[in-house]
Parts: structure tokens; C-alpha cells; sequence
């Protein structure tokens, strides 16, 4: 058609149509194309929690060795074994979300998350899928922050996310989270383990687990930070974490969520595992001497009994790695 | 077996690839086999014009000697079996129908046009004794190296990424090939798909240009192309020259000549030949060869005293008078500048290390290496926001993407150091501009919510956005303001705050600022 076009200078009214409809077919198949590939997301009711309990309701272990550290404690719960079963498949989402070095203490330790991967696999996982949807740059933040390349070393797939592979997530309450956009990955998994760093935060006080939370959502994220108790104790039911490692080594106390200044880490060494999230981040704000009831999530978490918020009834058990 | 004709379209190809290769890889990590400022330290036009202009010797100036040196030796090889866009031209060429491809030309005609060139590098020429900087517009390194990075490239991807996500959800193929995928994704595709604002008028220009081969086969290169007018210039003095035995007049190689070289069959304008080598094959008696001879003056005088060939003393004078007199606005700028009447500062936020505005223009040769190696997409083609003069050169839009802290890759990419180098610790405390807080839009200000996201993004490690604690009825609540000393302008806050359609806190150029003037 190009080469009659450019030999014969007249056209026909046939070809004129010919040529206009060819044109038509070309565009709306494209946008069919494009609709097809972005189709909707599916909805979804939230995961299933495994329910397993530790021997204890949480551990907290001390010592100079990170990876050491979370090998002690977890085994002071009852061991991998007794989360991870022969051929799950297991999220481990860190917080991965900043473009610093492990020793500015914004996102979690390699060496914490590279020891989670170990054990999961020496379980019998499966699969072990590792991501979190940054605020920085994905691949610089994966590769600064050391965590890709510490987990891939134990041989756990680190990977981007794709902002379409959603689900929308449904509530059997009113939410204000209702259909926001959830990677699917951190749904499908058979366990999730989730694995923040303690730090300090502008509008929450600190990050813990349920704040480390918001990096398996997609969509406008800063529209989360409206009401955000609420939101991330909704979020944290929704995807309901089996275990709770919290990343104690380098603390940030200053200057979060991204910090950067060195004066502003506090070297804490510790690291507390517990199968309860609101337990956890109640635990850990102490630990920083910030009282559990000024962090939104935990005060949220506690006016609706979310978990056990209580320190003095949790058997809590202090180990030395 | 034309062996040569295959020879110089390996070439071609091989070239081409690598082209674009170097284009793909000009990316975050930077580790590709090549810089990305190779290809133009390799452009005698753009290194030898900017270098004068701009009263600088470019680092890299020196990689043009091969290719200059070569050219004395051989010929106009560059144009026939080295650059890219003459490679894309030929391929665009070989889909026309038109058989005698320089049908639309007469022979008059055609020695007519082929001048146009030199005359382009001569306005080239007296633009940069002024300090004006011209090369960029005609340079087909430039033109090829724009499009591939800011028009192919993001569409292949585009293309490839959906394709991909098509096939994954209507096959529910979330298994091995879905890792596939991310794996891919990872690496050669690329995390994010690009976005370049206002492409549709690079790939406009673009497609002019390749299209003129349609209908006179390479007529951008026998008539506009002022790189190869370089070459040109410098082919007529070369070794190799082609020579015809035993010729029985058929004019074959006369009507099937690409670049319309040939004067009548045994003779031919040299520096118009770009050694394709079809002749060779397509003379019925193969007595067409390329030989090492070399020839007297007089026999290059000869050969290029074509009628209406060549620059009469009139047209050179005329020409550069008006190119004279076309540089006064741009003089009068730089009295103004040299006055110390004030920088002339820009309303576009442009990228750190950048050359101030006057000087920026000037240095930039729109390449847009900064522009596909900038990993959060923010550096864009500006339209006509700066004038004409500005179209193409990079300026920063936070709407798409930010400033990444602790990155200096368009600062290591560019040819011509229009931004110049920084090392990471300088380019962390480069102001770009001063972001500010609209208050009536801000949901922490106007609506007393809870967000301060921009507070959260900020990377200035003692954060150059503040909280105003406050107390609503029985909430607290914490308001952002900006440390105007602090902020270094790099649109993060503005790029992640969630007010919507404009955005609450805006990155504003310093010279918008009042208290900079």
C-alpha cells in the first residue's frame, strides 16, 4: 500500500476506505491490546494466618552478631521448623526502602534477612520470595542497601515488584483501605514473614512491623499516611504476618525514616521475634524509651484490642547470642 | 558473491548495533562496555565546533584523529559503512519503489543541492568563531543518538513490558516464566518504562529526515549533513579513488549511484563517494575498482570542477555575513552576561553541575544521554519553554520523577561537559531550587490530616522540611515547612506528596526565588 502510495499519485474511493479502515482496526485494536494487558485487578479477602504460637510470645536476643542473633532467637521460639513447613512457599519482606548503606540503619540488616532466608530454606521452604516496593530508586536501593545480594547469596529470589500484579483488598468491615491495590505475591505466599528494621519516623514516631507493612501496597501510598493508624491496623489484618522479626542491630533515632547522618545510629544489637505484630512494635517501642501509646498503629491497635498490647501478660524471654 | 557490498553492510549493521547498544546500556549501573560519551568524542563536528566555541579543549578530542586520518586515506568510509543514521537512511531508502533513485534529480540539479552542506558548516563554522554552538542541529550522530534514546528505546520497552504482562495474565503464567520476566526486567529491560515529555517532536524531526530518502536516495547525506561535509572536504585528498578500465557508456553505475557521485561513467565527484562499492558489482564489463593511487592537484581540481559544484566567492562572502549578523542576538546575550548585569538564570530547574543558562545552551548538543541515563526519569526535553534556542536541553520535572540523592550518572554522561562532573558529596549539596509548602492545597495545613510524606522522603540527613507540631481540638498534628538553607531542590517532596492534580509542595527554580536576585 506504502509503495502504490508513493508510485501512483491518484487513489480510489475503495482505497481511500480501504486504507481509512485499516487505520481504525490498527488504533482500537491497540487500545483493546492495552486494556487486555492492564485488565482489573481481582479482589481478594485476606490471607489465612497459620495461627502457630511460639514457645514463647516473644524473644528478644543481645549480642555483638546480627545473623547469630536471629538464629538464637528463633530457635528460643520453637525453631524455623515450627513456622515454615516442607514445601511452603515464604515471603520475607524487609524494609528495603531507601537508598542507604546498612550502616546508615534506613532499611533492614542483610545480615538479618540473609540468616531469615537460610533458615526458611533449612526448613524445607520451598521458594523464598524477598521484595518490598522502595521509595527510592528499586535497583540502587536493592543494591546499597546489600539486602538483594546477601539474600540471593542464600538463595532466595529477590525481585521488583510490578505495579500490576494487584489484587484490590476487601474487608469483611468498613475500611478505609477497602480496595487499595496489594501486590499479589505477599497474598499467595503460604508464609509471611515480616522483617523491619526499628527506626525513627516524622509522623509515626517509629517504623516497626505493621509501618514496614505499607511496602507490599502499590498504588498513591502517600495517601495512606491520612488516618494511618487505622489504615496499617487494617493492612496488618489483612495480610496477617505468621512471624515478626524486628531488626534491632542499628537503630536510627534521629532523622527517619532515611537518616544518613552516622551520629544519628544507635548500635542496640538486638533482635526480637515474636508471632504477634502488635506485641512486637509494643515491645520495640519500649526498647527506644517511646511510649507504645504515642505510635498511631499501636494506639489504634490497642483501643480496638488488635492483638496483645500488654507487656506484663506476654511471656517474654530475654537470650544472649 | 559481492563481497565487498556484503562486507560494508556488516559493517553498517555491527556499527548500528553497537550504536544502540551503548544507548541501551547507558543506564544505571553504567557498566557498559562503552561510555556513552564515546560516540560524540568519535564526531569530529561536535568535538571540533563545541571545542572552538565554547574556547575549550574537550577531553576526548583526540578520538577523532582515527577517524579523520582514516578519511585521507580511504575516503568518505563514515558516511557508507559507519554512522548509524546513514545506515537507517539506506534501509528507509531500499523500501521505496523508485528505482532510479535520483529520478527526482537532475544532474544540474543535484551538483546544486550537494553544496547546501558546505554551506551548513559554514554557518557552523562562523557560529562557533562567535561562540554560538550550531553543530547539534544537523549532526546525524546527535539526531540518530536522540531518537534511539528518547523515541525507540522507551517504545521497545513499552512493547516488550506489555507484551509480557499480556501474555502472564491471560495465560495465568505466574511460574517460570513469570521469573523469567522479573529476571529480564532486572537486567536488560530495564525496572522502569520511560516517559519523555514532548517526543513526538524528535521523533517528527527524525522521521523528516529519514524520509527524504524515499524519494532521492540519501539526501540528507549528499545534501545537509554537515559532518559529512567534514568528510568531504577531507576525501578529495585521499589515496583510494576508483577507476574504470574498459568502459562501454551504459550509464549503469551512473543511475544506480546512492549518493548521485557520478559524472559520467569513468569519472565521478570524490568527495561525494561514500564507498558503498555498488558500482563495482553493477558495471557489466567489472572493470570498476577501487584503486590506491595517488593523484596531482590538478587532478583533484579536475575532478571537482563540475559546473554549479563548489562555492562561488560571492555565495562564501554572502554566507558569512548573514551567519554574522544571525549571531548578534546571541552576542548581545553574553555583553549583557559579561556586564554583571546578573545571571541570566533560568526558569527551567536544571540538572546539578549544569553550566549556567547562557552557557549551558551553548555546550549542550541535545543528545539526551543525561536524559536516558537518569534512573527516576526526571530529566525531560524541554519544548519551547526557554525559547528556541532552549528546545531539547535538559530541565528537571518533578511531577515525573525527583533528584535521586546520592546519584551523579548525568553528570558522568555528558560529551561535552554542559554538565560538568561531580562527585557525590558536591552533588548532594547542589541546590537545584527551594521547594515550598502551598498552604491552601497541603492536607496537613488546610485540611489538619495527618501526612507529612514529603517530611518522610526528604534525604537531606538533617531534613530540610520541619515540623510545626500543633493541636486540633484533641489531635495532634504536625505541619511541613521548608528549611530554604537545607532544601537542595531535588523534588522529592514534590514528586511523592499525594495531593492531587497539583501537588502541594512545588520545587521552585532560584531564580524565581525573590531574595536570589
Amino acid at each position: 500500500m506504502f509503495k502504490y502510495l508513493m508510485t501512483n499519485r491518484k487513489i480510489t474511493r475503495r482505497q481511500f476506505l480501504k486504507s481509512l479502515g485499516g487505520a481504525l482496526l490498527f488504533l482500537t485494536s491497540a487500545r483493546f491490546l492495552e486494556g487486555l494487558s492492564l485488565a482489573k485487578a481481582e479482589g481478594f479477602n485476606g490471607r489465612q494466618k497459620s495461627d502457630i504460637k511460639g514457645l514463647h510470645d516473644l524473644v528478644v536476643s543481645e549480642g555483638e552478631n546480627s545473623y547469630l542473633n536471629v538464629v538464637e532467637a528463633v530457635k528460643a521460639m520453637g525453631g524455623m521448623e515450627r513456622f515454615v513447613k516442607k514445601g511452603d512457599v515464604v515471603v520475607v519482606k524487609p524494609n528495603m526502602a531507601w537508598d542507604r548503606t546498612p550502616e546508615q540503619a534506613a532499611n533492614t540488616d542483610p545480615d538479618v534477612v540473609a540468616s531469615v532466608v537460610e533458615m526458611c530454606y533449612k526448613a524445607g521452604a520451598k521458594r523464598v520470595n524477598v521484595f518490598d516496593n522502595p521509595c527510592n530508586d528499586e535497583k540502587r536501593v536493592y543494591e546499597s542497601s546489600g539486602i538483594s545480594k546477601a539474600a540471593k547469596a542464600k538463595g532466595a529470589y529477590v525481585y521488583f515488584t510490578d505495579s500490576w500484579n494487584v489484587v484490590e483488598a476487601h474487608f469483611p468491615y468498613k475500611s478505609k483501605i477497602e480496595n487499595w491495590p496489594v501486590f499479589r505475591d505477599a497474598l499467595t505466599c503460604d508464609k509471611f514473614i515480616n522483617v523491619p528494621v526499628l527506626k525513627d519516623h516524622g509522623l509515626t514516631r517509629l517504623t516497626l512491623s505493621m509501618k514496614n507493612l505499607m511496602g507490599v501496597c502499590s498504588g498513591n501510598r502517600g495517601n495512606i499516611h491520612v488516618d494511618i493508624g487505622e489504615k496499617l491496623v487494617d493492612l496488618t489484618d489483612f495480610i496477617k504476618p505468621d512471624l515478626t522479626i524486628i531488626d534491632a542491630t542499628r537503630v536510627l533515632i534521629k532523622h527517619g525514616p532515611v537518616g544518613g547522618n552516622l551520629a544519628d545510629v544507635k548500635q542496640m544489637n538486638k533482635v526480637i521475634v515474636a508471632t504477634d505484630p502488635t506485641l512486637a512494635d509494643t515491645y520495640a517501642s519500649t526498647l527506644v524509651g517511646i511510649e507504645p501509646s504515642s505510635v498511631p498503629y499501636i494506639k489504634e491497635a490497642i483501643a480496638r484490642g488488635f492483638g496483645n498490647s500488654d507487656l506484663s501478660k506476654a511471656s517474654i524471654k530475654h537470650i544472649k547470642a | 558473491m559481492k563481497r565487498l557490498i556484503v562486507l560494508r553492510r556488516i559493517s553498517q549493521g555491527a556499527f548500528l548495533f553497537l550504536f544502540i547498544y551503548i544507548l541501551w546500556s547507558t543506564t544505571y549501573p553504567l557498566r557498559g562496555a562503552l561510555p556513552p560519551k564515546v560516540i560524540f568524542q568519535a564526531d569530529p563536528l561536535i568535538m571540533i565546533f563545541t571545542s572552538i566555541s565554547e574556547r575549550v579543549i574537550l577531553p576526548g578530542l583526540i578520538f577523532i584523529l582515527p577517524f579523520l586520518l582514516l578519511t585521507l586515506i580511504v575516503g568518505r568510509f563514515f558516511c557508507g559503512w559507519v554512522c548509524p543514521l546513514g545506515t537507517i537512511i539506506d534501509g528507509v531508502g531500499a523500501l521505496s519503489k523508485v528505482r532510479k533513485r535520483h529520478a527526482l534529480l537532475g544532474d544540474r540539479a543535484n551538483a546544486k543541492v550537494r553544496k547546501f552542506k558546505y554551506l551548513v558548516i559554514l554557518v557552523i563554522a562562523t557560529g562557533s568563531l562567535l561562540g554560538v554552538q550550531l553543530a547539534w542541529i544537523f549532526d546525524p550522530l546527535v539526531i540518530a543518538a536522540r531518537f534511539v534514546s528518547l523515541n525507540l528505546i522507551p517504545a521497545v520497552t513499552l512493547a516488550i513490558n506489555r507484551l509480557f504482562v499480556f501474555a502472564i495474565k491471560n495465560f495465568d503464567l505466574y511460574g517460570g516464566f513469570y521469573d523469567f520476566y522479573r529476571n529480564l526486567k532486572g537486567s536488560l529491560l530495564g525496572v522502569k518504562i520511560y516517559y519523555f515529555s514532548n517526543a513526538a517532536l524528535i521523533l517528527l524531526f527524525f522521521i523528516c529526515i529519514i524520509l527524504s530518502a524515499v524519494f532521492v536516495s540519501r539526501a540528507w547525506c549528499r545534501v545537509a549533513c554537515p559532518l559529512g561535509a567534514i568528510y568531504a572536504f577531507l576525501s578529495r585528498f585521499s589515496l583510494l579513488s576508483r577507476v574504470v578500465y574498459t568502459c562501454v557508456r551504459c550509464r549503469k553505475c551512473k543511475s544506480d549511484c546512492r549518493m548521485g557521485a557520478m559524472n559520467d561513467d569513468t569519472d565521478y565527484v570524490k568527495s561525494e563517494c561514500i564507498l558503498c562499492m555498488d558500482c563495482i558489482y553493477d558495471c557489466p564489463q567489472h572493470t570498476s575498482r577501487f584503486v590506491i593511487s595517488p593523484v596531482s592537484k590538478k587532478a583533484i581540481a579536475q575532478r571537482e570542477e563540475v559546473p554549479g559544484s563548489g562555492i562561488t566567492r560571492r555565495e562564501f562572502l554572502l554566507l558569512s555575513a548573514s551567519a554574522f549578523f544571525l549571531s548578534f542576538f546571541k552576542l548581545e546575550r553574553n555583553l549583557e552576561y559579561d556586564a554583571s548585569k546578573g545571571l541570566l538564570k533560568s526558569l527551567l530547574i536544571r540538572p546539578p553541575g549544569a553550566q549556567d543558562e547562557a552557557r549551558l545552551m551553548d555546550r549542550c548538543i541535545r543528545c539526551g544521554n543525561c536524559m536516558k541515563v537518569c534512573p527516576t526519569n526526571v530529566l525531560q526535553p524541554s519544548a519551547f519553554g526557554q525559547g528556541l534556542e532552549g528546545l531539547w536541553t535538559p530541565h528537571l520535572s518533578f511531577e515525573i520523577g525527583y533528584c535521586e540523592y546520592n546519584c551523579t550518572l548525568c553528570t558522568q554522561v555528558c560529551p561535552t561537559g554542559a554538565i560538568s562532573g561531580l562527585p557525590v558529596s558536591v552533588k548532594q549539596n547542589t541546590k537545584l531550587g527551594v521547594a515550598e509548602v502551598d498552604r491552601k492545597k497541603c492536607i496537613a495545613w488546610a485540611d489538619d490530616k495527618e501526612c507529612i510524606v514529603c517530611q518522610e522522603h526528604c534525604p537531606v540527613p538533617e531534613k530540610a522540611i520541619k515540623l510545626i507540631e500543633d493541636v486540633v481540638g484533641d489531635k495532634r498534628v504536625y505541619r511541613p515547612v521548608v528549611d530554604k538553607y537545607l532544601c537542595i531542590g531535588c523534588g522529592i517532596c514534590q514528586n511523592k506528596c499525594p495531593v492531587r492534580p497539583e501537588r502541594a509542595i512545588q520545587v521552585l527554580p532560584l531564580a524565581a526565588l525573590p531574595d536570589s536576585r
